[in-house]
């Protein structure tokens, strides 16, 4: 090459390195991508699909942000650009309007709801009126009187929208920047002008959330299994997780079955919830209040159970997927009933359970039992002593407890799975005489806002986890009340009771932790190095998830904080403890107890965290619906069988859309 | 491969070795059949062995509709009802499609 072409090259490569190669995608320059997608998904059960659906290649829509509900007739017969793409403020997010977009869906590509920063006042509940109808205890069977919600309707305020089927996508928005964009782009571009029709180019979103299963459970579950096709993918998973147990004194939980002179007091508590849209589900009242005062009481009970143990034991089960006819519990009645859980059902003395208890008015809580089985006298018998106790358990404290009305069900509950295996006496404790107080049950508002949980603004977050509030000083009294009550139930001596307090600090960490931030020093300290990058800056996702090898975050912060709770700290190396052994010699312990080798705090003039090893009875049960695990009865209506869809992309994104005839003449043209 | 070049007895052998082919659940055979020794069979100024292969031509055709008409209403028939057969659509197909019944 001569010295000519060398010097253009070298020419080149300077003035590319002066002026700068910039590339820009064209994508970049059409497209504006959503940040935060939230999508509401498909899940399937025995005989229905719920959820929502969005073509393979995503739904576009023209963008129309809706007014009113009298703006629907824009979107549902008027507007002369179908399909649209509806944007609801939350408000507007109700059930005659969904229902009303659901019958036009020939001219609804998507809808796309703005969730807003504090709650609305008027309330949501997108649940059921009567949650877990056909898997309680009140069937035909049992009493017919019961079923169906005959005497009282639980949920009044439950609009039912998260149990109906759409085939466009709903989306969820954070009400920020990017939503001011989107409004902006309509206002722009896809305004009414004096009653003309808007011109192209119009503004539009395309909403991609496909969902590969689709009919029911047992067609999924097949299709999951076809051997013979090019390529097998599974389209949908089981819902399911595990149950959280620990009793108040050690059992050998290698030896399955019955137990003699085992007498067991199930306190039991649920630890889920759900939400419309998927992995939102905060469930302050509706699970997060019952199991934060059960994990109270534990610890308050912690020294009683050692130093005097009661004559029986006392079981703490926390249970996961109760909102989709109760999974936990289910599975745990089965196992007890097929000799693979370390008690049985003759074991069983008594259920004590916690459920919503955020909400009292006037500092009452409500006592609610199952009418059909106090029919017999020795039931009704202990329920009346189980009741005593819990009042005298209440004396001195901020808490009256009452009675409901004598022929009122009970309300849904773990407890009723226990019912339906066998007549136990048991007492569900809550906050409201019948139905629900709860105005988001089950939905993305039933957040620390609704509970008043409220902090000064200018602490810091480690201020906050320390600062007591008013709910948590409420929590306390009823955590106290409930160790006192099962204290007394396993055979205690009323003398120890005024002993037995819950520490209102602990309350006020645990509502801190779960409902506003779980990466916090506190819990930092309690779990293993291993999980350290699964706490998170947001509220905890309470919902219960597709059942795989590793649990998910309620399960596991309430298996460490349980084990914190009523655990003891001995002194073992890491490598025993981390064998399940007190030293090289012991095969013993593995069957009585769990250790846990935690990170412990960093101490003030120090880098490394001081680890110790947690010795406790805190184990994790499966959380898997019999219908799945061994029966594979996927039709069936004795266990719950839901599942949950896979999917592939989850994403949106906004651009100006041209008309439909300039593309088809640019098509041909091309 | 050009059909002029061949003398008559192979062009009859060639006809006749399709037409049996095709009898093998291969229609495409007959089709083939069909559409290169039509000329050859009704186009051409006759020859000894053209009736043979006018024979082998038509029966061929009729076949090949027979297997059209079969076909057409099996692919009706599947691509309609599959849904509703749940557990023998399912074991009858090769893919199933993702998300829709």
């Amino acid at each position: 090459m001569d010295l000519l072409s060398n010097k253009w090259i070298v020419n080149v490569l300077i003035c590319c390195f002066f002026i700068g190669v910039g590339c820009n995608s064209v994508e970049k320059k059409i497209y504006v991508h959503l940040n935060y997608t939230v999508p509401c998904v498909r899940l399937l059960n025995a005989t229905h699909q719920i959820g929502c659906q969005s073509s393979l290649s995503g739904n576009v829509g023209v963008l129309h942000v809706l007014e009113s509900e009298d703006n629907l007739d824009w979107v549902l017969s008027k507007g002369p650009n179908p399909p649209y793409l509806v944007i609801l403020e939350a408000a507007l997010f109700t059930r005659s309007i969904m229902m009303k977009l659901k019958n036009g869906s020939n001219r609804v590509a998507g809808v796309a709801v703005v969730a807003p920063n504090t709650n609305p006042t008027e309330p949501f509940s997108p649940y059921t009126t009567c949650p877990n109808e056909n898997t309680g205890v009140y069937t035909e069977k049992y009493d017919p009187a019961y079923a169906h919600c005959n005497v009282t309707v639980w949920n009044p305020l439950g609009n039912g929208l998260a149990y109906e089927e759409f085939d466009f996508p709903i989306f969820s928005l954070k009400d920020d920047n990017d939503t001011q964009v989107i409004r902006q782009c309509f206002l722009d571009h896809n305004q009414v002008v004096n009653g003309s029709a808007p011109q192209y180019p119009l503004c539009a979103m395309q909403l991609y959330s496909h969902m590969s299963a689709v009919t029911d459970t047992a067609t999924c579950m097949r299709r999951n299994d076809i051997n013979f096709s090019i390529s097998p993918e599974g389209v949908c998973d089981p819902l399911g997780d595990s149950n959280v147990w620990a009793s108040s004194r050690p059992i050998n939980t290698t030896q399955k079955g019955h137990k003699n002179s085992e007498n067991v007091i199930i306190a039991a508590a649920r630890l889920d919830s759900r939400s419309f849209f998927f992995d939102i589900a905060p469930g302050a009242q509706s699970s997060v209040t019952g199991f934060v005062s059960l994990l109270a009481a534990a610890h308050a009970l912690r020294n009683a159970t050692q130093e005097a143990p009661p004559n029986r034991t006392i079981l703490y089960t926390f249970f996961q997927g109760e909102t989709f006819d109760y999974i936990g519990s289910s599975r745990m009645v089965y196992d007890m009933e097929n000799n693979q859980f370390a008690v049985d059902l003759d074991n069983v003395h008594s259920v004590l359970e916690v459920g919503q208890v955020g909400l009292r008015s006037d500092s009452q809580l409500w006592l609610h039992s199952d009418p059909v089985s106090r029919r017999n006298s020795s039931v009704n018998d202990e329920v009346r002593k189980l009741i005593e106790n819990l009042q005298v358990a209440s004396k001195d404290l901020n808490v009256t407890v009452n009675q409901p009305q004598a022929s009122q069900p009970l309300p849904p509950s773990s407890f009723q799975r226990f019912l339906r295996a066998r007549p136990i006496p048991g007492i569900v404790i809550e906050d409201h005489q019948s139905v629900f107080t709860n105005r988001y049950y089950e939905s993305m508002y039933d957040n620390a806002e609704y509970l008043n949980i409220s902090y000064p603004s200018n602490l810091t977050a480690d201020e906050q986890l320390e600062h007591i509030t008013e709910t948590a000083t409420a929590l306390t009294e009823v955590a106290t009340m409930v160790a006192r009550a099962l204290y007394i139930q396993a055979g205690g001596e009323e003398s120890r009771l005024p002993s037995i307090t819950a520490e209102a600090r602990l309350v006020t960490r645990m509502l801190y932790s779960l409902l506003i931030k779980s990466n916090n020093s506190w819990f930092q300290e309690i779990i293993p190095s291993e999980f350290m990058s699964r706490l998170t800056e947001k509220p905890t996702n309470f919902y219960v998830g597709v059942a795989n090898w590793q649990s998910s975050e309620p399960t596991f912060l309430v298996q460490y904080l349980l084990a914190n709770l009523t655990g003891t700290v001995v002194n073992v190396t890491k490598e025993d403890c981390q064998h399940q052994r007190e030293d090289d010699k012991d095969k013993e312990s593995h069957h009585l107890y769990h250790y846990m080798w935690v990170q412990g705090s960093v101490p003030p003039n120090g880098t490394q965290r001081e680890s110790f090893c947690v010795r406790s009875t805190v184990h994790l049960s499966k959380a898997l619906s019999p219908a799945f695990d061994p029966l594979k009865e996927y039709t069936s209506t004795e266990y719950s069988t839901w599942t949950e869809s896979r999917w592939k992309t989850i994403k949106g994104r906004i651009f100006l859309v041209a008309s439909h005839e300039l593309e088809v003449s640019l098509r041909q043209s091309g | 491969m050009n059909l002029e070049r061949l003398p008559n007895e192979e062009k009859l052998s060639l006809c006749r070795k399709y037409y049996l082919g095709g009898f093998a659940f291969l229609p495409f055979l007959w089709l083939v059949n069909v559409v290169w020794f039509f000329r050859e069979a009704f186009v051409k100024p006759a020859y000894t062995e053209q009736l043979q292969i006018k024979t082998y031509v038509k029966r061929s055709a009729f076949g090949l509709l027979l297997w059209v008409a079969v076909l057409t209403t099996w692919i009706t028939i599947f691509q309609h009802f599959r849904a509703e057969w749940g557990e023998v659509g399912d074991y009858l197909s090769f893919t199933i499609p993702l998300g829709i019944p």
